[in-house]
């Protein structure tokens, strides 16, 4: 892409999430959201293939709809209590239909729809920022908002967020969908621990977002979108496929690794507040998400499928991709369980 | 002096047992003279009793105490054991005699005695058993005994399988016995019977419930009798002395026994009246087509049995008593006579090959003719003094109509399978292979049956002049009740003669279906003893392999598990990519989710 453009277009995305993450006045955050929306356009569609184009448009129209949404709702909150804050939505139509709207932006079940066939639609490194990024700007919003919403919509959306996430993933062989369907279950993760203590969310957020970026700068590096080119990738790096298996071991929520920092906290969270029937569901559900990741774990690392002595000595070439951050990021999503206690920090 | 004389009548049997197998060839002649020594002296207290109705109870020996329950040897001499015994003696001789002759020829004839004479001690503590204890005992006893003498030929497999069956419907019927005896003795703390009859209590519908259940197995009633005609595979004395006189009587005896508990429990009574008429008219349908001689006369003997269970139904203990005691009488002799003509036609069976021997054994003959006579209640024959009393009776109380017209059906029917087994057996050509060998003149042969005759002829007579009734016969009825019994019986005389008038004139065609269930008992024992042992053995199958191994292990939570995780996934994934229809699920949701949050 042109560099111009392609600079522009990261500045806005930029610029987008900023206003919407320091705004106090509905109105900006919305203009945030908006901006964020179209300037993801592009970036969806930079390669030009109708399979972009078509996951680029079902992008915008759900996107589109949720942000109508959240206007309504916003013009909900003036008409009854006549002002813009985003923390005393106390009109409960106008706050559960934010809820849902951000929901939809975020990708959360009931709205998880557009998820996965986007994700697969593009490729991997506009299919990262989706998922990453595109998470800030919502979550955000709703954890300034969440106190006056209804707690069993969240509790709903959440459970049936993980259940999907879940089982959703169990049926994939592309890699991009497998990471769709973990992103919608983490989501359903993070929405459950909002009423009880946001930090968490946060948390869970941080943690999520260092996760998936290794993962997909693994994917990108070794140009694997399929579980059958992921068979391969022993031969050409080892110690990124092996960096693979554990990254997506803590991605899974398996101690010692930081990805159990997170999902350890929030069951913690729920039990003291005496609710001990969705942490379990909640836990056993996170399981089918452990099945799929073991799954590519052992087409990965642990086995070698039979092939002709041919294939077993590959000719190295140099690699072209930045591995730059590649390093940091696959420790700290690795290690970062001792450093627990920290998370006073984040209060 | 009574206690005396019924104690040395009981010891003289239990003598001649210590002294087995010493002398070969004396053992028998000496069982024999004990068993007739024993019946001259037990006419004795019979006699003393009818003079002056005394009963008398004699306890010596305590056993032991457990917690409140003292438990004693106690004998009870009252007017049923002092009927009984000297009757159950009486044949036991005769049957003794006979099997001098019967079983002449059998290698082991000593043991054959030494059993008679056991079962004969059992059966004689069975009746005069004050408490329950030594009551239980005589009935294991004869139980066991009715086991190893039905399978005397015990290399014949059917023979086997009849004595197997005999002890597993008896061993159904003794759970009854022990639930009643597990009532007693928490409810009344005593086994005696005086403590029993004294206290009266009013819920007793649980433990007759269980007598009945007892009563039904060892006296072969509906459900529970199966194991009576099989148990002819016996040989004849067996027949005659256990399954015809006394064993089988074990049951309407303890019930009889017990008739001062059964007067206050009506549904015990009903329940009684109703077993005996199905037992009566189901046996006497299937003793109407049954070509094995020995077979009809057992099936005979179910059929009166039910109907000393329907007296016992209509509050008549008396009565069945009295028919209990005259029924031994005629019911051996016709066994004995069977025997004599079975030995005599070199062990012919089938009464379709056998035919005119009402010339050649006139004496067999004449036996077999006035105990069937005596069977179905002909005027002043023993039966009659019986049997007609209980037709009386049972029309005119107020009892279930129902079971009134059946018991009269299958008296009818009596008289029809009688007149079968005289026609076939004894008139017309002879249709047994012509070298015969038939010789009535050994006295161990005859004197059985002379004696038997006479019993047959004047016991009804004579027991019933000496018992004082318990309650008033009704003296006056409509005519046409009174002689339904005998209008009854002569009309099953005539129809079957003219039925079996016709046999020779037919030609042969296919038995019809109700032949075919007759012949086949009603299909009871097929039925049964296939469908019971297949039901538990599948089920001990399934518990013991596909329950634990194939469902718990494999199927319930592996599999399960596995099938629906696979669904759950390719429900979940299964998106095609329309954005309309996400579209309206999203719309839905969100009505719903305001909807839910108002």
């Amino acid at each position: 892409m042109n560099p111009l453009a392609l600079s522009l277009i990261l500045t806005t995305l930029l610029a987008g999430t900023l206003i919407t993450m320091m705004s106090s006045h509905w109105l900006t955050a919305w203009m945030g959201l908006e901006m964020n929306m179209l300037t993801m356009i592009p970036i969806l569609m930079k390669t030009t293939n109708p399979r972009s184009t078509e996951a680029a448009t079902k992008y915008f129209m759900t996107q589109a709809m949720a942000s109508m949404m959240l206007m309504m709702a916003l013009t909900i909150n003036l008409m009854y209590s006549g002002q813009w804050s985003i923390t005393k939505m106390t009109n409960p139509v106008a706050s559960n239909m934010a809820l849902m709207a951000l929901m939809t932006k975020l990708g959360s079940a009931p709205f998880h729809f557009w998820v996965p066939e986007v994700t697969q639609g593009v490729e991997l490194t506009p299919g990262m920022i989706l998922l990453t990024w595109q998470k800030l700007a919502p979550l955000s919003l709703l954890y300034q908002m969440a106190t006056y919403t209804n707690t069993n919509l969240i509790y709903l959306s959440g459970l049936l967020s993980i259940l999907i996430g879940g089982w959703g993933g169990l049926n994939q062989t592309q890699l991009r969908k497998i990471l769709a369907y973990s992103s919608i279950s983490h989501m359903g993760w993070m929405l459950i621990i909002l009423p009880f203590n946001p930090t968490l969310t946060l948390l869970n957020l941080t943690i999520y977002i260092m996760l998936t970026l290794s993962i997909f700068m693994i994917l990108t590096n070794t140009f694997t979108t399929s579980m059958s080119s992921l068979t391969l990738m022993w031969n050409k790096t080892p110690a990124m496929t092996i960096m693979l298996m554990t990254t997506l071991l803590s991605l899974g929520g398996l101690p010692p690794l930081s990805g159990f920092m997170p999902k350890w906290l929030m069951i913690h969270e729920l039990t003291k507040n005496n609710s001990i029937i969705m942490p379990l569901t909640m836990a056993i559900m996170a399981l089918l998400n452990m099945y799929f990741y073991m799954r590519l774990i052992y087409y990965s690392s642990l086995t070698i499928l039979p092939s002709t002595n041919n294939m077993k000595m590959t000719w190295r070439f140099t690699n072209t991709k930045h591995t730059m951050t590649l390093p940091t990021l696959i420790t700290l999503s690795n290690m970062l369980l001792p450093l627990t206690p920290m998370i006073s920090m984040l209060e | 002096t009574l206690t005396l004389t019924s104690l040395i009548i009981l010891t003289l049997p239990i003598i001649t047992t210590l002294l087995q197998n010493n002398k070969t060839n004396c053992f028998l002649y000496i069982t024999k003279t004990a068993v007739t020594y024993a019946f001259a002296i037990s006419l004795i207290p019979t006699l003393l009793f009818i003079q002056s109705n005394q009963e008398a109870y004699i306890s010596n020996w305590h056993w032991m105490t457990i917690h409140t329950l003292k438990l004693s040897m106690s004998f009870k001499l009252d007017f049923f054991s002092l009927t009984f015994m000297p009757i159950a003696l009486f044949i036991t001789w005769s049957i003794m005699e006979f099997s001098l002759w019967y079983m002449h020829s059998d290698p082991h004839i000593n043991r054959f005695f030494k059993y008679l004479l056991l079962f004969l001690i059992t059966m004689l503590i069975l009746v005069s058993a004050n408490n329950l204890l030594q009551l239980f005992m005589g009935w294991e006893g004869v139980g066991i005994m009715s086991f190893l003498l039905i399978s005397w030929w015990h290399g014949r497999t059917d023979a086997n399988t009849a004595a197997l069956q005999a002890m597993l419907y008896n061993r159904i019927g003794d759970m009854g016995f022990i639930m009643m005896m597990a009532w007693f003795t928490i409810h009344l703390n005593s086994w005696e019977f005086q403590q029993i009859f004294l206290t009266n209590p009013k819920n007793t519908t649980l433990p007759l419930l269980g007598l009945l259940l007892a009563s039904a197995g060892k006296s072969a009633q509906f459900g529970l009798h199966p194991w009576l005609p099989s148990a002819m595979e016996g040989p004849t004395p067996v027949s005659a002395l256990l399954h015809s006189s006394t064993m089988v009587m074990a049951g309407v005896f303890t019930l009889i026994r017990f008739y001062p508990l059964m007067e206050n429990n009506l549904t015990i009574q009903t329940s009684t009246l109703c077993l005996g008429a199905i037992t009566t008219l189901f046996t006497a349908i299937c003793a109407l087509t049954q070509n094995d001689i020995k077979k009809i006369i057992a099936l005979s003997t179910s059929s009166q049995l039910g109907l000393m269970m329907v007296t016992i139904g209509i509050n008549q203990p008396h009565l069945a008593f009295i028919h209990m005691c005259t029924h031994a009488f005629f019911k051996a002799m016709l066994f004995l006579s069977s025997g004599s003509i079975i030995h005599n036609l070199n062990n012919e069976q089938d009464i379709r090959k056998m035919g005119g021997l009402y010339k050649t054994m006139p004496i067999t003959s004449t036996a077999i003719i006035i105990g069937s006579l005596a069977l179905t209640g002909m005027p002043f024959l023993t039966g009659f003094y019986s049997k007609d009393p209980i037709i009386e009776t049972a029309n005119m109380s107020y009892i279930n109509t129902w079971a009134l017209l059946i018991t009269l059906i299958a008296m009818s029917m009596t008289a029809s399978y009688s007149t079968r087994i005289i026609f076939f057996a004894l008139l017309g050509q002879p249709r047994y292979p012509s070298l015969t060998q038939i010789n009535e003149n050994n006295p161990y042969l005859i004197n059985p049956i002379k004696r038997l005759i006479l019993g047959s002829i004047f016991m009804g007579f004579l027991i019933s002049m000496n018992t004082i009734p318990h309650t008033t016969p009704q003296m006056t009825m409509p005519p046409h009740l009174k002689f339904m019994a005998l209008a009854v019986t002569l009309l099953g005389f005539t129809v079957a003669t003219e039925l079996n008038n016709m046999t020779h004139n037919l030609m042969f065609k296919q038995p019809s279906r109700m032949h075919t269930f007759s012949t086949m008992l009603g299909y009871y024992p097929t039925i049964t003893h296939r469908i019971l042992p297949y039901l538990s053995l599948t089920m001990s199958q399934n518990l013991a392999t596909t329950i634990m191994d194939s469902i718990w292990l494999e199927k319930m939570i592996p599999k399960n598990l596995t099938t629906m995780q696979k669904t759950a996934a390719s429900l979940v994934s299964n998106q095609k990519g329309l954005m309309k229809p996400y579209f309206l699920s999203f719309l839905l949701s969100i009505t719903l989710g305001l909807l839910i949050a108002l």
